[in-house]
């Protein structure tokens, strides 16, 4: 530092807001960022995973000796070699290698892990499988019913009697009387009263489709054990703390013994949060060939072996007054959970929360049903059952506007939220900007006037209509308890230059949690962006933190590294302070520097002090931690509850051209309003909005997985259509500033609302443009065009629950 | 095992030599014969573009590409392009307008929009999205990615 | 894995159809685009000789010969797309390849490759059927090589199947320049703008003079094991004024003409109706032109 640089002053000056490039962004642009795919371990081995050849069958036998037998073969395991294999997933019905029964497409019979990926594959050919076909189950309408075909049937002895298995049994062993895999129900107030109160009444069923994430990185995994049986495994998975409790209770191991590093991860969207059988094989084939294994997927495997967003079947019945005041709710949903229990079947606690609490609503009745088939099983997927939820309520918001005759804006800004509201559910609005997202959305588009424009328009000769509808959201936005911890744990460092080492728990999978950490800690410590390395993919060095899930991790890491890094400045001013014989609160950091805080001049810089304090007798360092647990609560028994911190609200006003000739959509303009609480860096939460926004466009109009009798139809890119560069529509992107209390700098999460409600928005939109609404997604040129000529089935599905 | 074949060529701008399976694609061959892991394998049926190459001035998916048909021709990766100063200017638009996320479609992506750009210096908006049709990107929604080539074309002029 | 013995690359016509005619049982590689990923995938099996035609000369290059326009199989889809000939001559062509998947297909893929490869969907197909091409075919049997031609509408016999002889290979495609008043049409169905399998693509060409079309060529894509001539839609429209009447009754014959079938990508009751409008949609286009 020289002395002019001394007596000058420094400004105060702010990160907030800003536009700050990802930190990682210049290698990821270079081609030299290592995903999983591109790490080899010296002596690595190849694991591939030999799948179900049939949708439903018992396994008669097993072969594998042919292809034991392969040069070039270490292992070939099945069921029959991990006799201690136990089950995985949320309802532990799930063993990762089949034992005696496969249940769908996808299902894991043997693993090979041989010298290359070529050899791996020549000796999966060689495993002989015999089956013996039992009827497919494919339709959740058809499993619900008495009688039906069990997937999980509970197990009977030789002579035909029930056996008797120890109460407790994981499903796997004792398997169930039904094909029920979860239900919940939920209530508040008194629906019976609330639709004698209604004028107008009415009732829909909704069918939502599958989609899946297509994570531009397939799905990967090295699993190795040290001399000791220390398990290491390089893993893409967004919970590494989560993972390493059950993978060391699916691998009998004490968890102080597993070790995650996370590569960087070619997208998540939630599909990472369960443990897959294709993680767990991978480890027994690393046991028993006592060599690192790599298992990486293909696509067509990514397809078939991946979670998916779930299906539903939703009959809605709302209603209202003529004032426009919503009277009641009831909600009956039946979820396609596949043949195993994962995420998706609990998207219901999202779901509910939507009808319940998006609009003030005095009654409210959910009831929802997971059930087994010999589909592909449901996972999470960025957005959580909200996508579903929304998609049927804003559809409803649209018919009650319209069968009162009042404009489908007044009657949202009737309805909506406030800040300061307890929903019937027990969530408390701290902070809400719900009316300034639906007007601000509304005014930028100019939806009141296109609106009805676009109605006036439909009889017009051009066979290109134009519609423009609206919708809005409510997800959680400050975390969301339902893990005993919601929490997130941060180290911080400074050396002897003052640069940072930020070692944080929370997982960076592209959205930008590092750049967003930093920049949270440089505006508390004066310091620019490049003064920071961050930490955060191992899980021997970091802090707990619960995972990248529930758009928590700005808010929930973000108040922990701003806690770890207050604690770092008042060491430093302290340090200051004595050096100068001033009191704290007369100094600050700026600019790199400890600097008079009433005149921004700088005594000396941070690099210095740093030194000096540790270079001295009473040597010290400056290395603090903080733990951040938000104030938010379980739900009780009855799904009533605080369950987050914060709640993000948005409103996206969606703007089409149908072609009433070839029934093709174009998604001409997306104008949407975010509550945020606070932007943070400017950059990145218009690429996270962005990419949900055109994600939210392809779960509209383009991806549809197709499954028929069990079997998918169109696992490839080629068939299963994600949305081109040329297809993306015009973007307006509001930020509504709400100032959360709780937020990091009043920031409120972001990461999954911008994909939930496009194809609500979409329905209302094309209903605006031809008077047909479509009860089906996705929006395809045949669905829709089969819509306008009054040949599509209107989805019916009677309101269904158990007993 | 399968029938090897020897070949020549350029690589970033080095002439080398390579033996390689007949029926091997060139994905494979930068990957694991050569070991340059930039270039990605997405999908393995130029569906996504992950893998795209420049050969000969022209850009292909190298997923589709036979490694054999790499002989006596000039083919540049992400690596090579990340060695060239002209293509700075690129890196540097795609790192300032956030044009990476996950960053798994961007060495594919950086390579389509460098070809891009070769053919089209004051490619707009619209040619632009159409250039990078074949680059599948799961995170961004393409309107940055965009933005970012736009902004080194009009550098350019 | 592969089951490939020999792979050569002849640097002369006459030295590839001598390959072909010796070595009997060859694949042949020329952009690889159709080829890689369908023997990646198991759908096709590269047979004992690999034969790579990218070096041979005869086989590249767009020119005029007298009254036609002659592509040859080594001619990359980007190549016609940019072609001064093609463009001017052949607009139709130029712009059906600018549907055809993405720039770095349209870089590495042939029109040579595209017609052997006989996807009922293939994307210049429907085009060069209007436009009354021919394929070039050159042979060696007997020490000396034969060239013979063939209307392109009748090369196709299934998917993936060609009336190619095994020895025979296919050198280019012989394109009549289009007489004074020609139009030609192509539409393909998609949501994009291109990288789209289409779910149906129509053709339609002829001699537009004072609103009467004669020389009627139609063809569609993806309604039959290969890309077809509608003989009827043709004859319905032949020597008519285009007026409402007209298309709406030519669009009719389209519709039932076609027999197409269900798959991934579309009901045969919707090509049917997309024929149909489609149809009448172009014609429309060529009335008010």
């Amino acid at each position: 530092m020289n002395v002019a640089e001394k007596t000058k002053t420094i400004q105060p000056d702010s990160l907030i807001g800003k536009r700050i490039p990802k930190m990682d962004a210049p290698e990821k642009a270079s081609g030299k960022t290592r995903y999983i795919h591109d790490i080899d371990l010296p002596g690595q081995l190849h694991g591939k995973i030999l799948r179900s050849a049939r949708v439903h069958a018992r396994i008669r036998s097993i072969d594998t000796s042919a292809a034991r037998a392969l040069p070039g073969v270490h292992v070939v395991i099945t069921a029959a070699d991990i006799p201690d294999q136990r089950p995985i997933g949320v309802a532990k019905d799930h063993l990762p290698l089949k034992r005696d029964r496969v249940r769908s497409q996808r299902d894991e019979i043997a693993a090979v892990a041989a010298e290359s990926e070529e050899i791996a594959l020549q000796a999966l050919k060689l495993i002989k499988v015999e089956y013996e076909d039992l009827p497919i189950i494919s339709d959740p309408t058809e499993a619900i019913k008495p009688g039906a075909p069990l997937i999980h049937p509970e197990p009977h002895g030789a002579d035909g009697s029930h056996e008797h298995l120890k109460q407790g049994m994981p499903v796997a062993y004792a398997g169930k009387p039904d094909n029920i895999a979860m239900r919940f129900d939920y209530g508040h107030g008194d629906v019976a009263q609330g639709e004698a109160e209604s004028d107008v009444v009415i009732e829909d069923t909704f069918k939502l489709h599958y989609v899946t994430h297509c994570c531009m990185g397939v799905s990967g995994i090295i699993a190795e054990f040290d001399a000791s049986g220390n398990l290491l495994m390089y893993s893409n998975t967004q919970v590494p703390f989560l993972h390493k409790r059950e993978f060391a209770e699916y691998l009998n191991m004490d968890p102080s013994r597993i070790r995650i590093i996370q590569p960087p991860i070619g997208g998540g969207f939630g599909s990472k949060l369960d443990i897959y059988p294709f993680e767990v094989i991978c480890v027994f084939l690393a046991r028993a060939a006592k060599r690192p294994v790599k298992m990486v997927f293909s696509r067509e495997e990514e397809f078939l072996a991946s979670p998916t967003r779930q299906p539903v079947l939703l009959t809605l019945r709302s209603g209202c007054r003529k004032d426009g005041t919503l009277t009641f709710r009831q909600v009956h949903t039946l979820h396609d959970n596949g043949a195993y229990t994962s995420w998706g079947a609990t998207t219901p606690f999202v779901m509910m929360q939507t009808f319940s609490s998006l609009y003030r609503v005095p009654h409210c009745d959910y009831h929802t049903t997971a059930v087994y088939t010999n589909n592909p099983y449901a996972g999470s997927f960025r957005g959580y059952g909200n996508l579903q939820a929304t998609f049927a309520i804003e559809a409803h918001m649209d018919k009650l506007a319209e069968a009162i005759g009042m404009d489908p804006l007044d009657f949202r800004l009737k309805n909506a939220q406030e800040k300061g509201e307890v929903t019937g559910q027990g969530m408390s609005f701290k902070s809400c900007g719900f009316k300034e997202c639906l007007t601000t959305a509304a005014s930028r588009s100019d939806f009141r006037r296109k609106h009805r424009e676009n109605i006036r328009n439909r009889n017009t000769p051009d066979p290109v209509k134009r519609g423009i509808g609206i919708a809005s959201m409510l997800h959680v936005g400050g975390g969301a308890k339902i893990y005993p911890s919601d929490g997130c744990g941060t180290i911080l460092k400074l050396d002897d230059f003052a640069h940072v080492t930020l070692i944080t728990g929370a997982s960076e999978i592209g959205q930008g949690s590092e750049t967003v950490l930093s920049q949270l800690v440089c505006e508390e410590l004066g310091l620019p962006i490049s003064a920071v390395t961050v930490v955060n993919n191992d899980t021997d060095i970091t802090p707990w933190d619960v995972g990248v899930h529930a758009s928590r991790t700005t808010f929930i890491a973000g108040n922990s590294a701003i806690g770890a890094a207050k604690k770092a400045k008042a060491k430093i001013l302290a340090a200051a302070a004595k050096k100068f014989e001033c009191p704290e609160a007369d100094l600050d950091l700026r600019g790199g520097f400890i600097i008079k805080a009433a005149s921004g001049e700088p005594l000396i810089d941070l690099a210095r002090l740093m030194r000096n304090l540790h270079f001295t007798e009473k040597a010290e360092l400056v290395m603090t931690t903080f733990y951040y647990e938000p104030p938010s609560k379980h739900q009780d028994k009855g799904f009533k509850g605080d369950v987050s911190a914060a709640y993000a609200w948005a409103t996206q006003v969606v703007e089409v051209e149908v072609d009433t000739e070839t029934g093709i959509v174009r998604m001409t303009r997306v104008t949407g309003a975010h509550d945020v609480g606070r932007v943070l860096n400017r950059l990145g939460i218009e690429g996270q909005i962005e990419g949900g926004v055109v994600m939210g466009q392809g779960y509209a109009l383009t991806e549809d997985l197709t499954i028929e009798n069990g079997v998918m139809r169109n696992p490839n890119f080629r068939d299963y259509k994600l949305v081109t560069a040329p297809e993306i529509p015009e973007m307006d992107i509001s930020f509504i500033e709400s100032m959360d209390g709780e937020g990091p700098q009043g920031a409120k999460g972001v990461g999954e609302a911008p994909a939930i409600c496009i194809a609500a928005a979409t329905a209302n939109a094309i209903y605006n443009a031809t008077g047909v609404r479509i009860y089906g997604l996705p929006f395809t040129p045949e669905r829709v065009y089969r819509a306008l000529h009054g040949k599509a089935e209107k989805p019916y599905w009677k309101p269904w629950k158990p007993e | 095992m399968s029938l090897k074949h020897d070949i020549e060529f350029t690589l970033n701008g080095v002439k080398r030599r390579a033996t390689v399976g007949v029926g091997m694609t060139t994905l494979d061959m930068l990957r694991d014969v050569i070991g340059l892991s930039g270039t990605k394998y997405g999908c393995g049926e130029g569906e996504c573009g992950a893998c795209t190459i420049v050969v000969d001035g022209a850009s292909l998916n190298s997923c589709l590409m036979f490694a054999v048909d790499c002989h006596g021709r000039n083919v540049t990766t992400i690596e090579g392009l990340a060695s060239d100063a002209k293509a700075d200017a690129l890196r540097d638009a795609f790192v300032l307008h956030g044009a990476v996320q996950c960053g798994f479609c961007t060495p594919g992506m950086m390579m389509q929009a460098s070809h891009l750009l070769a053919c089209h210096p004051d490619a707009d908006a619209d040619t632009i999205k159409r250039g990078i049709e074949g680059n599948l990107c799961r995170c961004t929604g393409y309107k940055k990615i965009v933005d970012a080539i736009a902004s080194v074309g009009e550098t350019a002029k | 894995m592969t089951g490939i013995e020999r792979y050569v690359v002849p640097a002369s016509l006459e030295q590839a159809v001598e390959c072909l005619q010796q070595l009997g049982e060859v694949t042949i590689l020329a952009g690889g685009t159709d080829l890689m990923p369908q023997s990646q995938a198991g759908r096709l099996k590269i047979k004992r000789t690999l034969m790579n035609i990218r070096r041979i000369p005869e086989l590249k290059g767009i020119a005029l010969d007298g009254d036609v326009i002659r592509i040859g199989a080594l001619t990359t889809i980007s190549e016609i797309m940019r072609n001064d000939l093609v463009k001017k001559h052949l607009p139709v062509l130029a712009e059906a390849c600018d549907h055809f998947a993405s720039d770095q297909i349209r870089n590495a893929g042939t029109l040579g490759g595209n017609i052997c490869n006989a996807s009922p969907a293939g994307d210049t197909l429907v085009p060069l059927i209007v436009l009354d091409a021919e394929v070039e075919l050159a042979s060696k049997p007997d020490g000396k090589v034969y060239q013979r031609t063939m209307p392109l509408a009748e090369y196709f016999v299934g998917p993936g199947k060609t009336r190619r002889a095994p020895a025979e290979l296919l050198t280019g495609v012989r394109i009549p320049l289009p007489p004074a008043g020609h139009v030609a049409r192509f539409f393909k169905f998609g949501t994009r703008p291109a990288l789209d399998i289409s779910a149906i693509s129509i053709g339609i060409a002829g001699i537009l003079n004072q609103g009467v079309m004669t020389n009627v060529r139609v063809a569609f894509g993806a309604v039959a094991p290969t890309p077809v001539r509608a003989l009827h839609t043709e004859e319905a429209l032949e020597g008519k004024r285009l007026d409402a009447a007209t298309i709406e009754s030519v669009a009719n014959v389209a519709r039932d003409e076609v027999k197409p079938i269900d798959d991934i990508r579309a009901t045969a009751w919707y090509r049917k109706e997309m024929i149909h409008n489609m149809t009448k949609r172009m014609l429309d286009h060529v009335a008010q032109a």
